[in-house]
């Protein structure tokens, strides 16, 4: 990168406080995917894979240096934190002088995902410390007001920029660490500053929060999906049809095709609903639709039936015997005034009432039909009542994506189990750290 | 005992032949009953009739009712052992024995069934010395207030005549059995159901209730059940139907008593009824008609809970200032520090206006032509129950540590008092009664002139304005309280016009609130508990002011101290009626309803305390 394209592209930062948080600046590692901060929002499409993104970055990567140090390639050996610290040691080690230090680092960000140590902040200040301390340090009025070593700057930034995008708030460390190699008035400075004073504000703004990691377990993961989808807590979990035995060595790979696992929902008020429902009318299982679970995708069904014609709807009216204290209603003719009518204009559709709803490993009408059986346990009116399948064939195609998807890391074959697990509790020991 | 209590029962109706009284109900004045006096406050009026002078009893009947109290009250303070009925969660068979011989068990039955046939006011007074052990009382009201009193109420010749004298005696003891276990107020969850047998002269009688006071002791039973009746359009429909139910039907088991915080001596436990055979002749009132019974005997068994919390307070303003004068600290009393004198006059004065509701509302009852009294009733209930937990709480305070120790009686008291602010309908709900029921009947004259409004009649709605603009430049209200000849005594003259002021503005905001709510006000509970709170106030305020005046003209003893309660009562409770008018209206900022609301909703979403804990980090 020249001086003159870095040198305006900074000014803006400095003008406007979002550029760099918003990713405004050009020169960082690939873009990973950004959903992860977003803590699952429930946007449908299609997830950024890793190979789309090489194509944006302004990093420059081949001739890559140093790659030999990380081993070769993530096809062979175990990939953890051993490995990782043991490189960036190794780099240190090489040459006294840390000599292309830049390089190294844009490299190891890249490969912290193949070591699933992007959420590991000991892993970032790991890399902030390759930096030699004090030869950055902006010493004078002009080296502050001018932009002071550019690409080593650059380069601390996207190192906040990648604990950014997967939600790593820093600390004090990192801090300290920044302030011994680029000092207080430095570009990775403010971007810490920045950081620390959006992350804590946004950090609990989800009102939908997700455990981190997502559970592998897909009746848990299921559990979560439909908790998002009822809102009432009095609604029951049921566990229709536990996944076929493991006998295969990865439970996350899908379960047999003949016995996929079933959870389903409802809520004491739908479970009246349906035992209400007049048995001439038909109840619908539709669906799949999908619901995102910060980056896993599940596909639900639900149970229904089509709103009453206008004919058929009883009003229902409040007893005259019914409060044994007070009137429930008073004998007057008119209602309320319009300056204390509270309820905003809305053009209301009328739907059809929600009965139950299920999230199942299999999406065809054999699977869902047995959930349908084991709805008729606890409503035994469901017997009697006529269920049509309307299922989207449609949708097949986002649906076999998404279950490649949820398998990410694509490349890499999935790890034994036992490795995985350790994976798993290291990870949530952080989570709660 | 038995034979003294039989004396009395003698020595009262020859008083009674004397006085050439037929009637149960005795007339204590002759004037003709005015309007419901509560209700009219709804209209910004005071139907002065009603409540001034305050009602008095005649020299016959204060014999009388003298002759009453004096055995009974011997018999409360010497022989009945508080502490003991509570530690062993039972009356003791002689207490019970003796209560039965006082003729305590049928206080408000006829003569002519046995009873001692007293009148409201009388009941009232015996209620004071009842209220003296929380427990007996508790029994007692359960027995007669609600338990026999459907009997006495809607019962035929033939029902009373073969059940009334053996309840008045207290050979048998009545329950009311309502309370379901998916049932308290709501009347169409009744699940108790009794179906007419093939032969139709019974009604098989099945279910469960639950919370029955007298349950265990019981062995006749006002039970409502859910019967079918058929329409005149010849279909059917589910009704409440109540029926006279003895323990020998055969079919009746209760389950263990309740293990309770308070009023342990009292017998709570659950009622069963399985496959009991009814006779078609003991159903009580009509069939279906259940719910109009029910809430007959609901509302016409509150008022005395006043009194008999008075009598409670004045034993316990007698026994915590004994300690207050007697007890140092720094070389002085704990009657002359201040914050401690404040607990005794607090105390003084919620007993005196209670009192004087009750006093008030029983007279009012005792007018001849029944006049429904069910409003002020509640609020005497609703003031009462408040007033006795805030009292024994800060009687409690007075004696500090000791206080708390189980050998004193307060905690006992304490503990006993909770449960007036939720049986007899809790008091949220019979705020509920009060605002609605007056919104009913202000909102029916009202209708004329918020229909005007509404379809903008320019002379109404000019009418209107003005009217305000002319309250708003500080209009003098006069209801002809004060002045000369005026109801009240002219040495409670600011608190008459204090009392006018709100009654007016009262009357405006409930208009107010009719043209803005209509008919939704229903869900309005927030509103319909302050409009509830502001009427509770101006009946306390009236009878205080009404009583002090009597006092006061008639030259009773200590009738300054009285003045001066009712003052100091008057000038409270009108700053408190001046807040909650200006939360009522709608652009005050002392209204912060919506923000309640949005409170509570946002923790019952997640049905917990949703704040972050004050040690979390964002970090």
């Amino acid at each position: 990168m020249s001086w003159v394209r870095a040198i305006p592209q900074i000014r803006g930062w400095r003008g406007i406080v979002g550029a760099a948080f918003s990713g405004a600046a050009s020169s960082q590692v690939p873009r990973q995917p950004l959903r992860h901060i977003h803590l699952g929002a429930a946007a449908p499409g299609p997830a950024p894979t890793p190979s789309s993104s090489s194509s944006s970055s302004l990093v420059p990567r081949p001739p890559v240096p140093h790659e030999e140090l990380f081993g070769p390639g993530s096809e062979a050996g175990p990939q953890d934190k051993a490995r990782f610290v043991q490189a960036v040691r190794a780099f240190g080690q090489r040459n006294a002088h840390r000599r292309g230090h830049v390089d190294f680092i844009y490299l190891a960000l890249r490969k912290m995902r193949d070591f699933g140590l992007e959420r590991d902040r000991a892993a970032y200040h790991l890399l902030l410390d390759v930096f030699p301390k004090d030869v950055f340090r902006a010493r004078s009025f002009l080296q502050r007001l001018f932009v002071h070593y550019p690409r080593q700057q650059e380069c601390g930034v996207a190192v906040l920029e990648q604990m950014e995008n997967h939600g790593v708030m820093p600390n004090r460390e990192t801090e300290f660490l920044l302030l011994q190699v680029f000092g207080k008035h430095s570009h990775p400075m403010r971007k810490l500053l920045r950081m620390r004073l959006w992350f804590s504000r946004f950090r609990a703004a989800n009102p939908f929060p997700l455990p981190r990691p997502l559970p592998r377990d897909p009746l848990r993961l299921a559990g979560l999906g439909l908790r998002r989808l009822e809102p009432d807590l009095s609604a029951r979990i049921t566990v229709y049809q536990t996944p076929a035995p493991p006998d295969s060595t990865d439970s996350t790979l899908s379960p047999e095709p003949d016995r996929p696992h079933i959870v389903g929902i409802q809520s004491p008020e739908q479970q009246e609903a349906l035992g209400r429902h007049d048995p001439a009318r038909p109840v619908f299982v539709e669906g799949p639709f999908p619901l995102w679970l910060r980056d896993q995708c599940v596909h639900y069904h639900v149970l229904r039936a089509d709103p009453l014609p206008p004919e058929y709807r009883v009003a229902e009216e409040t007893p005259e015997e019914r409060n044994l204290y007070y009137p429930m209603q008073l004998d007057l003719e008119y209602g309320r005034g319009p300056w204390d009518d509270y309820e905003f204009d809305i053009d209301e559709v009328a739907e059809g009432p929600v009965f139950a709803m299920c999230i199942a490993g299999a999406r065809d009408q054999a699977t869902l039909a047995r959930w349908v059986q084991g709805l008729q346990e606890t409503n035994p009116t469901l017997a009697g009542i006529p269920v049509l399948f309307r299922l989207a064939s449609s949708t097949r195609e986002p649906l076999d994506s998404s279950s490649e998807l949820a398998e990410q890391p694509p490349p890499s074959p999935p790890p034994p189990e036992g490795r995985e697990e350790q994976e798993d509790n290291r990870r949530q020991q952080q989570g709660q750290g | 005992m038995s034979a003294c209590g039989r004396l009395l029962r003698s020595a009262a109706r020859s008083c009674r032949a004397l006085a050439a009284f037929t009637s149960s109900r005795r007339p204590l004045r002759t004037s003709p009953s005015g309007r419901a006096f509560a209700k009219e406050l709804f209209l910004g009026r005071i139907e002065k009739e009603a409540v001034f002078p305050f009602p008095e009893v005649s020299q016959d009947e204060f014999d009388e009712i003298s002759q009453f109290v004096g055995p009974v009250e011997k018999f409360f303070s010497e022989e009945v052992d508080s502490r003991r009925i509570d530690l062993e969660g039972k009356i003791p068979n002689e207490t019970l024995e003796k209560l039965k011989s006082l003729g305590l068990f049928g206080m408000q039955v006829p003569e002519e069934y046995g009873g001692l046939g007293l009148s409201n006011t009388m009941y009232a007074r015996m209620g004071e010395i009842i209220g003296l052990d929380a427990s007996i009382a508790v029994t007692l009201a359960a027995h007669q207030a609600i338990g026999l009193k459907g009997i006495i109420l809607v019962g035929s010749e033939e029902q009373k005549a073969k059940y009334l004298p053996r309840l008045a005696s207290g050979e048998h003891v009545a329950a009311f059995c309502l309370t379901e276990p998916a049932s308290g107020s709501d009347a169409a969850s009744i699940q108790t159901r009794a179906t007419l047998s093939d032969d139709k002269k019974h009604f098989i009688l099945n279910g469960s209730k639950v919370w029955i006071t007298n349950g265990g002791l019981a062995n006749i039973f006002t039970v409502f059940a859910k019967t079918k009746v058929d329409e005149a359009d010849g279909s059917s429909k589910d009704k409440i139907t109540a029926f006279i139910v003895e323990r020998d039907f055969g079919g009746v088991t209760n389950g263990k008593p309740e293990d309770k915080l308070g009023i342990r001596g009292s017998n709570t436990c659950e009622v069963h009824f399985d496959n009991t055979q009814v006779p078609v002749e003991n159903v009580l009132g009509e069939v279906g008609g259940g719910f109009k019974v029910a809430v007959n005997i609901l509302n016409s068994g509150r008022f005395s809970m006043g009194s008999t919390v008075a009598g409670m307070l004045k034993k316990i303003i007698e026994m915590t200032a004994e300690y207050a004068c007697t007890r140092k600290q720094f070389n002085k009393p704990l009657s002359e520090f201040g914050l401690i004198q404040e607990k005794f006059a607090l105390m003084a004065q919620k007993a005196y206006v209670m009192e004087s509701m009750a006093y008030l509302t029983a007279g009012m009852l005792d007018q001849p032509g029944f006049p429904d009294c069910s409003m002020e009733a509640a609020v005497v209930k609703v003031f009462s129950s408040e007033a006795a937990w805030q009292c024994v709480s800060e009687a409690l305070q007075i004696l500090g540590g000791s206080g708390y120790m189980r050998d004193y009686p307060y905690e006992r008291m304490l503990r006993d008092s909770r449960i007036l602010l939720i049986f007899e309908g809790t008091n949220e709900i019979l705020r509920m009664y009060v605002a609605l029921t007056g919104l009913q009947h202000a909102g029916r004259l009202l209708t004329a002139r918020v229909k005007e409004l509404k379809h903008g009649n320019v002379a109404t709605i000019m009418e209107t304005i003005s009217r305000r603009l002319w309250d708003t430049l500080g209009r003098n209200v006069d209801m002809g309280l004060t002045g000369k000849l005026g109801a009240v005594h002219p040495s409670m003259a600011d608190s008459a016009v204090k009392l006018e002021e709100n009654v007016y503005y009262f009357g405006r905001t409930v208009e107010t609130l009719l043209i803005r709510f209509g008919k939704t006000i229903v869900e309005e509970q927030m509103v319909l508990k302050r409009v509830a709170n502001i009427l509770i106030n101006l009946y306390a305020m009236t009878a205080v002011l009404s009583r002090a005046s009597r006092s006061i003209r008639s030259g009773l003893c200590n009738h300054d101290h009285e003045v001066l309660l009712a003052n100091t009562f008057c000038t409270e409770a009108y700053y408190q009626n001046l807040l909650a008018l200006s939360q009522l209206d709608k652009y005050s900022p002392e209204n912060v309803d919506e923000q309640i609301k949005k409170l509570s909703r946002q923790i019952l979403e997640k049905r917990a305390y949703i704040c972050a804990h004050p040690l979390d980090r964002t970090s």
